[in-house]
């Protein structure tokens, strides 16, 4: 503990005080030779001023990924300046999340022990558009809209999760059902050199529950969930060594999770309701970034 | 610092339990009524039809991968419709005043997030409902299950005008884990208000299935104890999940009180070699723990009418996984095998008309049981004290 708080001072203290750090997921693009990386937030190597590519390296290995950012709309900068104008910015990359699925057997998919039943292959392709603004010089304005859909590649019988974590509903919901759409925006006010606070909506528009096929045969319509996810999330970054940062938060979220409650009426009889579930959920990560 | 972590985790988790622990000894439970007008019932009965059965979550004859002849984890909404307007089609046709209920469920994912106890009110002439939650997890993390709730309940065609549930023993032979997302076992109780100021209790039961550690022995000891305490006139019905006690199967075998061809302990025609090991294997069945009830109650169907052996007993099996369209490895269609449900009334208060509903023709039914759950209803007419 008191060799955290040390490392802590030590490296608040040798946190640049030129400008506070960038924004982060924006529409901005790094130079040519900048990067960032998170425990959960993406690898992102920029090829080219205008060209960066990202991946997960937790996840690459059982579900190989990479996402392409191409910088449409950009003023040159200088690095550690901050960026000038509207900027535009075109996500599109390729998921192939079978393994890492098939390694959830058991757990959140079934075993399928006596019939040939298993999780399909596909592919889930992703196209986005970003657009940033500043106001204040340091503060980020961000708008987001993104869809994912699922390419199958031959027969798959996993159905959707509908679990108790919405965060692994939206990561999930292109592989089983079809489809993920999102629209979001975000506000990163700068609190001097040191601290950004970060403010965050998004909604989610998910595919269909499906179908059920078991053995081959198709069962009928699953049981409908309420397509809708809705998130809020609220980070504080702290600016630590050059180029670094911690960034802590909460998460919210509402969805359908199939949850019911009991309402009692004034006669003493009960009626069940069908309700929205939701998520507190702390975030952490340290992002490392350079030029 | 374990109430802060509890505060964290219901945060995390929007203030639901991801698994309900069931933290009561005894407390009340929600009643429900249909929506839709059924016919009144006669006033001031004086006798009940009452039925017993375990519904399968509305799955009738599809196998889940638990029951080893299938690897089916969920239901389509149309699947759990089916066999619930069949089911209900059924109680229909007895029409019981008095029905108890186990694995029904209210929103588990399997079955769809179907409100069966609902969907019983609103399509049978049981106009009441009490609902005793057993399982509440809003995600299994096993095999897919996702969210269950499900538990048992009494229905009624007269006021149900109390209800509770008696919290029974956990199993201890389980790593917390398994166990906090387990199944939990308890007590049904209602009390049903049938004209002239009279109130009798009804009461649903469904033990331990899987246990190896003496779980189950330990909930029917509890069972029979309320039933001993219970001050108004009582019927109780459900899945004991464990065979009449037409012999002792702690005595030699081959002596007068042994069960050898008295009554089959093991081998049963639906049992899968492949479940052996699991967690889902059969434990070794206790019939000698049943005999305080035929002793100290009166049982729809006594011993002297069950009979000894498997062909005397056969008419009254009440159980089978296997259902009559699969057969087993040795090409033996699946058909009733054994005898696990029940019903109870006080010693000395008198039963007619009692049969097990196993296929149609019994007591006049055309609705086929043994396509509907792997339980069949066991019925009878209680005549009120």
């Amino acid at each position: 503990m008191r060799r955290a708080l040390l490392l802590c001072v030590f490296g608040l203290s040798l946190a640049a005080f030129g400008n506070p750090r960038p924004a982060w997921d924006t529409a901005d693009t790094g130079n040519k030779g900048s990067y960032s990386i998170g425990v959960f937030n993406p690898l992102r190597l920029a090829f080219t001023d205008r060209l960066e590519l990202q991946a997960h390296p937790l996840f690459f290995f059982v579900a190989p990924h990479l996402d392409a950012r191409f910088a449409i709309l950009k003023n040159p900068v200088e690095n550690g300046e901050p960026p000038t104008g509207v900027r535009l910015t075109a996500e599109a990359g390729l998921l192939m999340p079978t393994l890492g699925m098939r390694l959830m057997k058991g757990f959140f998919f079934p075993t399928w022990a006596t019939s040939t039943n298993d999780v399909g292959f596909m592919l889930i392709p992703r196209v986005g558009l970003l657009v940033s603004g500043n106001f204040f010089t340091h503060d980020v304005a961000t708008f987001r809209i993104e869809g994912r859909m699922r390419i199958p590649i031959g027969p798959n019988s996993a159905t959707p999760l509908n679990s108790f974590l919405a965060p692994l509903e939206i990561v999930m919901a292109a592989p089983l059902t079809g489809f993920l759409g999102r629209a979001g925006a975000s506000y990163d006010h700068a609190f001097g050199d040191t601290f950004r606070l970060r403010g965050e909506v998004n909604v989610y528009l998910t595919g269909q529950q499906g179908n059920l096929v078991a053995g081959g045969i198709n069962q009928g319509v699953i049981a409908e969930i309420n397509p809708f996810i809705v998130t809020a999330h609220l980070n504080l970054d702290i600016a630590v060594f050059k180029h670094s940062r911690i960034a802590v938060g909460v998460l919210w979220a509402n969805y359908d999770q199939g949850a019911s409650e009991v309402r009692t009426g004034a006669d003493g009889f009960s009626e069940r309701v069908r309700v929205r579930s939701n998520n507190i959920l702390p975030t952490l990560d340290f992002i490392w970034s350079g030029f | 610092m374990r109430r802060l972590l509890l505060l964290v985790f219901l945060a995390a988790t929007g203030c639901e339990w991801i698994a309900d622990p069931q933290n009561f000894t005894r407390e009340d439970i929600p009643r429900f009524k249909a929506k839709a007008e059924h016919p009144a019932p006669i006033e001031n009965p004086t006798q009940l039809k009452v039925m017993a059965w375990n519904v399968k979550y509305g799955a009738c004859r599809v196998d889940f991968w638990f029951d080893f002849w299938g690897d089916r984890v969920q239901l389509s909404t149309a699947e759990v419709n089916d066999c619930l307007t069949k089911i209900a089609a059924l109680i229909k046709e007895y029409d019981p005043d008095i029905l108890l209920t186990e694995e029904i469920e209210v929103g588990s994912k399997r079955s769809a997030y179907v409100d069966m106890v609902q969907f019983l009110l609103e399509n049978t002439n049981l106009r009441y409902a009490a609902y005793d939650e057993t399982w509440d997890a809003r995600y299994v993390p096993s095999e897919g299950v996702g969210r269950i709730q499900l538990g048992n309940a009494i229905f009624s065609r007269y006021p149900i005008v109390k209800a509770e549930r008696i919290r029974q023993e956990d199993r201890t032979d389980q790593d917390v884990l398994t166990k906090t997302f387990y199944i939990k076992r308890a007590i049904g109780r209602a009390e049903i208000e049938v004209g002239n100021d009279r109130r009798v209790a009804a009461m649903v039961v469904h033990t331990e299935a899987y246990d190896f550690d003496g779980t189950k022995q330990k909930q029917i000891k509890q069972i029979f104890d309320v039933l001993k305490a219970e001050q108004l006139p009582w019927v109780i019905g459900g899945d004991w999940n464990e065979l009449p006690p037409v012999c002792d199967e702690k005595a030699e075998p081959t002596s007068a009180e042994g069960c050898e061809g008295k009554l089959r302990l093991s081998g049963f025609l639906d049992e899968r070699a492949s479940s052996k090991g699991t967690e889902y294997e059969q434990p070794p069945y206790t019939p000698s723990v049943m005999k305080p009830y035929y002793d100290d109650f009166e049982p729809s169907l006594p011993l002297a009418r069950y009979g000894v052996g498997d062909a005397a007993q056969r008419p009254f099996f009440t159980h089978t996984v296997l259902g009559p369209d699969g057969v087993n490895d040795e090409g033996t269609p699946g058909w009733w095998n054994r005898t696990l449900d029940y019903l109870f009334v006080r010693k000395g208060e008198v039963w007619s008309n009692t049969d097990v509903l196993q296929e149609p023709g019994r007591l006049g039914i055309t609705g086929d049981p043994s396509r509907l759950s792997d339980h069949a209803p066991v019925v009878g007419t209680w005549s009120l004290p």
